[in-house]
């Protein structure tokens, strides 16, 4: 038994690629471990071919992890956008992990994210000693990947500042990196190639450029498609976390759960859930994510101040949080659904009692 | 000896087959060509190829008696059976169209046939793309190149299509007798062409209907099947059609998917770049909508629909690999770009024309028709005409008349234009001039009576109007012209543009159309009640989003503003909305009232509206009229209340003592200064008034009411001084002139 919290990818479904890959008789590209079609099988599940189960990484359209591969076997770099909680890095890791073996070579970009930390940086001691030379070089994962023909995930590109951002354009339009001080350059071997993620609803963050963006495929992963689908994802995850923060579930989770998606969902889609009166969006995502959130602040909540019991009022400040992310336009939206909508229906007399009272 | 038959299984308006029928058409050179179509409107088809047509046209079946029952064969340019035509016409091949007559449907559907059991199913008139989207595509085009082109090697593609029919008319049940009937006449057509020609006949039909035809059956047979089919008298022309309708349609090939793409196909011939090309079309339909798109991604949307052909082992990149290609590539991934350039991508707004000679129209007829029933003769001359819409003639003429004007022909024009059916009159002006027929001619590519058309045109027009007032008054004309399917669209595009807009003047701008309607309007009960319920729904959401919209205005946006609020609030008394509705509309006012960056114009008008509304008593109107007018307020301010509460309401000043206490009082108690730097102002409040009700204001403010009406009130004692007074009068007019 291990002691590491989480292993990579790669190491957790080692049997499935092993089989996968012994049974795939589908031309690979260069410096790819799987065929694509191989790849796209381990994502979306179904059986090797000697009859290895394979399961279900992805859960949603076939298509976009069709064309998310597809986008890799043409080196061209690969963009997924989406707000959180849509599986964007799980879905970079798992493509990295099938296509080149390793999951491992990741820059996370932050606001605090420079050039040295995507380029290369530079070992002082070393530099000191002996003047700039490849020995002195400290290399990224970037590098690296470059080097070794393998993928380098960039997590959360839109958060490192445009300026460090629009480093990769060379790496990405010429495959090669120069290293000036040496006055020679690193080149990619092939089979290196750039997932990266970004969050297409967030406010503040860097725009991403347009000569960069020209540089990526884009492929936006979307919410769950059923409401259904999206309860029980939910409730799974709320357990989940709920466990691991030592807090009693209360057992009217599920129910709770439904009734904060199916607010959320209607926010979100702007209509209601019969399509009979279209609404306004608030300007936030309502992410799945975000109701999991929501779920596991009003258990928490309830555990400490509530005796326990899960209340519209323990969830509806956490549910106003979520929604109201701009002061006045979002609490019109929210305002306004409240008295066109949840104020008449039935079941969610509790809900639109808090919600109006602390909105 | 009968001559040999060609059968071509073809699918309706597919590209693909059209280019291989022309080319078989070609090789084989048919001596007649028979085309699945009303037998009884084969004296059209040789216009096909007239010069003056232009793709797409509908060949029009309607019934004589009822022209509302009518049928649509659309074409277009890649439409098999037109292509078909066009050869045979420029080959001097016999022409002919072999399917039930078009009287044999219409009958059905005059003896009550419900629409579906006359409409194919889906897999006898679409069965290629049935099989295609089993394989998983969505391009049931796509599947033809990649299948039927690619795999039938060896084989010409007609013997593979006929093959693989075959194959599933086996699996299938027995046809419905329509069908059998439908094959049945189109065998004997068969059998009949074959004898009299001298040369190979072609048929060309729906590819479902191959093995029906080729089998051998004897005609008696064939007969007792076509014995007592329904008969209606039908007329049949050509009618100009639009690509959009063609995604529609009904009739042969009822739902091209994307004729946008079809036309591409067939315009692309078989050429290798039309991958490139289409690509090349969506980057200038986004460039069009202001997206930036650059060659080098339109060049990498290529690689990738490539790559994805191959990963999905197809031999060429489809519909759907250039579509999510596109998306990847040139959308950033959104596919909310992808659905704003689809409509313009994939429809178009192709506009077909018909050649000069075609028969009469059926609008020109139903016109006709209808002039006859209400009893109005078309007149050049300017004609006035009142009608009383409580009797039946009286409200069948406005009907006709209001129908002719949302078909843009305006025959009749209303004299007192902007009311709608407030009263039981309407006075009209009539005037017919000729150009009307040519537009009645055009409009029929909106249906084929006034009805339909007026109803479809309007519907069109409400698609396209974003403004909330406007669209409300596109819906008012629906209502009032009897037109419920445009009334039901309208409804239901007013609710979903009403909750996605958050602007307070659109929203009460469509408040009074609406109110009209629900006082007034015949509206047909299920359009009235959804409208009585979305009304309260704008009310309130124009509630909520008042007092934000009140704020920091200019003069003229807060007077624009002030006029809405007030014309919503006639609407909303009008229709009588329920209280709580009118509480929400009350407590906007309130927030406006209170709310210190509200402009005060509009602040004003609030608080008049709120003390009418008796939300306010008397007192409180006067201790806020104090306090907003208080020498600490800027004059501009307190000028701006004074004006939006006391503006249109120097009436009420005159009758409403309490008010005008307060008024009076607050003016009493200016000083000398203030009292000079506001005259302006209230020279602009009581402008409103004429000098009579200027006269009863001072009389009243002053405290003499009593007096208020000089010269016009009968003094205490005028009886009893009457009759002396009448005496002297009579003397001095019997008396004649003084001398």
């Amino acid at each position: 038994m291990s002691e590491t919290l989480r292993r990579p990818a790669e190491a957790i479904y080692a049997g499935e690629l092993a089989a996968l890959a012994a049974g795939d008789g589908d031309r690979r590209p260069p410096g790819w471990a799987l065929s694509p079609r191989a790849v796209v099988t381990y994502l979306m599940g179904g059986a090797a071919a000697d009859g290895t189960a394979i399961s279900e990484k992805y859960v949603g359209d076939r298509r976009l992890i069709e064309t998310a591969v597809a986008t890799l076997a043409t080196d061209r770099a690969l963009l997924l956008l989406g707000v959180p909680g849509t599986a964007k890095s799980w879905v970079s890791e798992h493509l990295a992990a099938a296509i080149t073996g390793d999951s491992t070579l990741v820059i996370q970009c932050t606001a605090g994210t420079d050039e040295n930390q995507v380029r290369y940086g530079w070992n002082y001691a070393q530099l000191l000693a002996r003047g700039p030379s490849r020995e002195a070089l400290v290399p990224t994962p970037l590098m690296r990947a470059m080097e070794g023909g393998k993928l380098c995930r960039l997590e959360e590109l839109t958060r490192m500042g445009s300026d460090v951002q629009d480093t990769l354009i060379t790496v990405l339009s010429e495959k090669m990196m120069p290293i000036p001080e040496l006055n020679s350059a690193v080149y990619a071997q092939r089979g290196f190639n750039i997932i990266a993620t970004a969050n297409n609803r967030d406010k503040g963050v860097n725009e991403l450029s347009s000569a960069l963006k020209r540089r990526f495929n884009v492929v936006v992963l979307p919410l769950p498609d059923s409401a259904e689908e999206e309860v029980a994802i939910i409730v799974k995850r709320v357990g989940e976390m709920a466990q691991s923060l030592d807090l009693p579930a209360p057992k009217n989770v599920a129910e709770e759960v439904a009734r904060v998606v199916a607010i959320f969902r209607e926010l979100r889609s702007g209509s209601t859930e019969d399509g009979k009166v279209a609404l306004k969006s608030p300007s936030g995502g309502l992410s799945t994510a975000e109701a999991i959130g929501v779920m596991v602040g009003g258990i928490s909540q309830a555990t400490f101040f509530n005796d326990g019991r899960l209340t519209p009022e323990t969830l509806a400040s956490n549910m106003i949080g979520a929604v109201v992310k701009d002061p006045v336009q979002d609490k019109a939206v929210l305002g306004e659904y409240l008295e066109t909508v949840l104020k008449k229906r039935r079941g969610f007399e509790g809900y639109y009692a808090a919600l109006t009272d602390q909105i | 000896m009968p001559a040999d038959l060609l059968f071509y299984g073809i699918r309706h308006h597919g590209p693909g087959s059209a280019r291989r029928l022309v080319e078989a058409l070609a090789a084989a050179r048919p001596a007649a060509v028979l085309i699945e179509g009303p037998a009884d409107a084969s004296d059209l088809l040789p216009m096909l190829a007239d010069p003056g047509l232009r793709t797409p046209v509908a060949l029009l079946a309607y019934a004589e008696e009822d022209p509302a029952q009518a049928s649509f064969f659309p074409f277009a340019e890649y439409s098999p059976e037109f292509q078909a035509a066009r050869w045979a016409v420029a080959n001097n091949a016999v022409l002919r169209f072999i399917d039930l007559p078009a009287t044999d449907r219409l009958g059905e559907r005059l003896a009550g046939a419900p629409e579906e059991a006359l409409e194919e199913d889906e897999v006898s008139r679409d069965p290629i793309g049935i099989l295609a989207a089993a394989a998983g595509y969505a391009d049931g085009e796509s599947w033809w190149s990649d299948v039927i082109e690619e795999s039938a090697s060896g084989l010409p593609v007609f013997a593979a299509v006929a093959e693989a029919m075959a194959a599933l008319r086996a699996e299938a049940g027995p046809p419905s007798p329509r069908e059998a009937a439908r094959e049945a006449h189109m065998r004997l057509e068969i059998a009949r062409a074959a004898k009299e020609s001298d040369g190979p006949v072609a048929v060309v039909c729906g590819a479902w209907h191959v093995p029906g035809l080729r089998e051998k059956r004897s005609h008696a047979e064939d007969r007792a099947l076509l014995k007592g089919r329904p008969k209606a008298k039908a007329k049949l022309t050509w009618a100009p059609w639009t690509a959009p309708r063609l995604a529609r349609g009904s009739g042969y090939g009822a739902g091209v998917i994307a004729p946008g793409w079809c036309a591409h196909l067939w315009d692309s011939h078989d050429a290798a770049d039309r991958a490139s090309t289409w690509l090349a079309r969506i980057a200038r339909v986004m460039r069009e909508r202001g997206h930036f798109v650059s060659t080098a991604s339109v060049i990498e949307a290529q690689r990738l629909g490539v790559a994805l052909a191959a990963m999905r082992e197809r031999p060429h990149p489809g519909f759907e690999e250039l579509r999510d290609a596109a998306i990847a590539c040139l959308c950033h991934g959104e596919s909310a770009v992808w659905h704003d350039i689809a409509a313009e991508l994939l429809i178009g707004a192709d506009v077909g024309a018909i050649p000069e000679g075609t028969p009469l129209a059926p609008l020109l007829e139903d016109l006709q028709r209808q002039q006859k029933a209400v009893r109005l003769k078309p007149e050049a001359l300017e004609k006035p005409l009142t009608l009383d819409l409580r009797s039946d003639s009286g409200l069948a003429r406005s009907t006709l008349l209001h129908r002719l004007a949302a078909l843009d022909v305006p025959w009749g024009r209303l004299a007192d234009a902007g009311r709608s059916r407030g009263t039981f009159r309407e006075n009209w002006v009539l005037a017919w001039q000729p150009e009307f027929s040519v537009r009645l001619v055009e409009n029929l590519v909106h249906g084929a009576t006034i009805a339909d058309a007026a109803g479809a045109r309007l519907a069109e027009a409400m698609r396209g109007e974003p403004a909330l007032g406007p669209l409300a008054g596109l819906l008012r004309s629906a209502m009032i012209a009897v037109l419920p399917q445009a009334a039901e669209i309208g409804t239901a595009l007013l609710e979903t543009r009403a909750a996605l807009t958050s602007d307070a003047l659109a929203l009460l701008a469509a408040l009074p159309p609406m109110a009209e309607i629900l006082r007034y309007g015949e509206a047909r009960a299920g359009t009235a009640e959804h409208l009585a319920a979305l009304m309260p729904r704008i009310a309130v959401q124009a509630a909520l989003a008042l007092p934000y919209a009140a704020r920091n205005l200019d003069a003229e946006a807060s007077s624009t503003l002030r006029d809405a609020i007030l014309a919503a609030e006639a609407a909303i008394q009008l229709a009588q909305l329920d209280a709580e509705t009118v509480a929400a509309w009350h407590g906007a006012l309130a927030t406006m009232l209170e709310d210190e960056q509200a402009t005060q114009l509009v602040a004003g008008a609030a608080g008049r509206l709120l003390y009418e509304g008796e939300q306010i008593g008397a007192e409180a109107a006067a201790a806020l009229l104090q306090r907003r007018l208080s020498p600490g307020i800027a004059v501009a301010q307190a000028a701006g209340f004074f004006e939006g509460f006391l503006a249109g309401a120097g009436q009420r000043l005159i009758h409403d003592a309490a008010l005008r206490q307060a008024v009076d009082g607050w003016m009493l108690g200016l000083e000398e200064d203030s009292f000079v730097a506001n005259l302006p102002l209230f020279r602009r409040v009581f402008s409103d008034l004429d000098r009579q009700e200027r006269r009863r204001l001072m009389d009243a403010a002053r405290g003499q009411a009593e007096a208020s009406a000089r010269g016009y009130r009968l003094l205490p004692g005028a009886a009893a001084l009457w009759p002396a007074h009448e005496a002297r009068i009579r003397a001095l007019i019997e008396a004649g002139a003084p001398r």
